[in-house]
């Protein structure tokens, strides 16, 4: 996609902040994340555990509770500021203008509710349509994601589908509304490979019919390369590195999505070793000065104890958060830094 | 001469000794138990039904000193009760567990002790398999300290503890660290803790239930390195289960693959990847999502979900599935067949190539 001349963007996050106040310290979970979305675009959103990932996507939906709080910034979904929207706006906006798929179908549906009367639930709230063409747009919407007999699945719980079959479920009720925007956080984490492509071929193909945007939360960069079109990489609550999918996988500039990329085993480059990145994600509470990469980052030098990094254009495409970045196209080894 | 030219010499050579070798191993687990959840009536007559989960059926393998034989396969495909089985956290219904020659799958608990010098398990969660109220040097001196006593050595206690830092350090933790707790650690330390503690008694092999999956991705890397550097450094044959095809090829020597049970295709690493011949390998590997899209095969497209197993289809174990199946599968059950290489294959099609096309 062109950055010059994309369409105004369906949502632009700037330098959004959710915080969490607990006893021991400020946690800043997401802290300073800016990026926009055009509609129809699909994005990543991925790092480690502890990222920030998953309170950007909830956030979004204003799904932060006590003791997290959005401390500053904005989320304008069309020009609407919903990171201060009311309770019973936000209620109008989930579900009918930005949607979620959770990571775990067990737990994101109602296990003593029939399926058809979950779904019901979103058109009631979010349409006019009486009881009959509710119904009629149910067994549509789930026979568009693949579940046959899709009348008599209407009568049942939850607990009688398979994984598979209840995320299929949970991605039905995410588009029954028609939103423009879907939030998927990790929506394949809990299944099986062959059951995972065959969700993200459904969501693929459903996604790109409906023209709704997708934020897809993952830690999963193969997943991530094979259904984005761009890619915001966290790490430590803020946005280390930004640019088109292929760009960023094939060779990216920040040193932390290098080690990222090069720590997943390649078939077609196997080495005795696996690139690793030493060490481990400093605590939130407590991190280091400047960058929040730094003690882990082989290319270090002392300005980065001193000035944390903006993101900036670094190659091509691509920006980055780092005073350092990898700016000629080489692929760094694994024994380099073993 | 390399660990890994060893495995190689010795999987074509068939080694005199394997370090372990599995032969038609069953596990069943009976799903109800009490008089009462067994009681139908069929035609107005009571009867006792047994329900039982078929989680290992009949699967054969071995694997060397020094080689890592990775088992693969989708959730509930039986890879993580084969390594339990093995491990005799579970008892077997059926077959044969030889370690060292030595066939365990009948021994007892107490019988068990010394053959727990020679096999260790290393196991997915280090949150939950390391106890929270012991400190680690107790952790991971406990299997040494248990053989230790089991001979009668003088100074046991001081003995494993003793070894118990040596091993902190050479799994890249510290002194320091032998008097903390578990809860004091990161997830990728913790998975050192658990390998620390599988090394303590020096066995020959090393079961590990997917030792990586609950880590990040960058932490994989570091535990990965760290296991292959110990096989290198003390000639430990691994058995691998993961369901991530990735690792897989990173690490084992040869691998099987699994599935509802059954074991249906077993290869040398490099050519289970570039040859595989079971339809359900070919569907699982052209599933695998991957960051390099040059290796993006044409993916063959499995419909339907794994059936249960409380009651497995006649037959082939994948003919519901498979889009080649025909009559036969579901009359036949297909046996594993050398076909050359160090590959065998659990398939009909082997005898019928013809067959083999969409």
């Amino acid at each position: 996609m062109d950055h010059q001349t994309a369409p105004a963007p369906l949502l632009d996050v700037r330098d959004l902040r959710t915080w969490f106040h607990t006893f021991s310290g400020t946690v800043k979970a997401v802290d300073g994340v800016s990026f926009t979305l055009a509609p129809g675009e699909v994005m990543g959103l991925v790092g480690e555990s502890g990222g920030g990932k998953s309170v950007v996507g909830f956030s979004l939906l204003g799904l932060i509770d006590p003791p997290g709080r959005i401390e500053g910034g904005e989320i304008l979904l069309d020009g609407e500021d919903i990171a201060r929207a009311s309770e019973e706006r936000l209620r109008r906006i989930r579900g009918r203008e930005i949607a979620m798929i959770f990571q775990d179908p067990m737990t994101s549906l109602n296990p003593v509710q029939t399926v058809g009367a979950q779904m019901d639930e979103m058109l009631r709230l979010h349409t006019d349509l009486d009881e009959a063409a509710r119904k009629a747009r149910c067994i549509a919407m789930l026979e568009s994601v693949g579940i046959s007999r899709a009348a008599e699945r209407l009568k049942a719980y939850p607990h009688q589908f398979s994984g598979g079959m209840r995320q299929r479920v949970v991605i039905a009720i995410a588009l029954l509304a028609a939103p423009r925007l879907i939030v998927a956080d990790e929506p394949t984490t809990a299944l099986d490979v062959t059951i995972q492509s065959q969700i993200l071929r459904l969501m693929r193909r459903r996604i790109a019919q409906t023209g709704a945007a997708m934020i897809l939360v993952t830690h999963d960069l193969a997943v991530v390369s094979e259904m984005v079109d761009k890619i915001v990489v966290l790490y430590c609550g803020k946005v280390v590195e930004t640019g088109p999918a292929r760009e960023v996988i094939a060779d990216p500039s920040h040193p932390y999505t290098r080690g990222l990329v090069d720590s997943i085993p390649n078939p077609r480059d196997r080495k005795p070793r696996l690139a690793q990145i030493p060490g481990a994600v400093p605590d939130i509470r407590n991190l280091p000065s400047g960058c929040s990469f730094r003690p882990r980052c082989p290319r270090a030098q002392a300005k980065c104890a001193e000035v944390a990094p903006a993101l900036a254009p670094t190659r091509g495409t691509l920006s980055a958060a780092c005073h350092f970045p990898i700016v000629e196209e080489i692929a760094m080894t694994g024994g380099e830094r073993a | 001469m390399t660990a890994s030219a060893m495995a190689a010499s010795a999987t074509t050579a068939a080694p005199a000794a394997p370090m372990l070798e599995v032969e038609n191993l069953e596990q069943r687990f009976p799903l109800r138990s009490g008089i009462i959840d067994r009681l139908t009536f069929e035609g107005g007559r009571p009867r006792l039904v047994d329900s039982v989960v078929h989680a290992v059926n009949g699967v054969s393998f071995s694997i060397a000193k020094g080689e890592v034989l990775a088992l693969v396969g989708e959730s509930g495909c039986g890879k993580s009760t084969v390594a339990k089985s093995i491990a005799r956290i579970y008892t077997p219904s059926g077959g044969r567990i030889r370690i060292d020659g030595e066939d365990v799958g009948a021994y007892g608990h107490r019988a068990m002790l010394p053959v727990r010098a020679k096999m260790q398990m290393i196991f997915q969660d280090p949150f939950a398999s390391l106890n929270p109220r012991q400190k680690v040097r107790d952790i991971v001196a406990e299997p040494l300290l248990e053989q230790l006593e089991r001979r009668g050595e003088a100074r046991a206690k001081a003995k494993a503890r003793e070894a118990a830092v040596a091993l902190l350090e050479r799994v890249g933790l510290n002194a320091e660290h032998a008097g903390r707790y578990p809860h004091q650690f990161s997830g990728g330390q913790r998975q050192r803790i658990g390998i620390a503690r599988a090394l303590s008694v020096n066995p020959g092999l090393i079961i590990a239930d997917e030792p990586v999956s609950a880590l990040d991705v960058s932490i994989q890397a570091q535990i990965l390195n760290l296991m292959m550097d110990l096989r290198d450094e003390f000639g430990l044959a691994y058995l691998f289960i993961s369901h991530d095809l990735s690792v897989v090829n990173h690490i084992a020597d040869r691998i099987g693959v699994m599935y509802l049970g059954f074991l249906v295709e077993t290869a040398p690493r490099d050519r289970l990847f570039s040859a595989p011949r079971h339809p359900y390998t070919r569907a699982l590997l052209s599933a695998a999502p991957t960051i390099d899209p040059a290796d993006r095969a044409v993916e063959i497209e499995l419909e339907g979900e794994v059936p249960s197993a409380l009651a497995l289809p006649s037959g082939c174990c994948f003919r519901t599935r498979c889009p080649f199946a025909y009559d036969r599968c579901a009359a036949e059950r297909p046996t594993l067949q050398d076909v050359g290489g160090g590959q065998s294959v659990a398939c009909h099609l082997i005898d019928e190539p013809e067959r083999d096309r969409p």
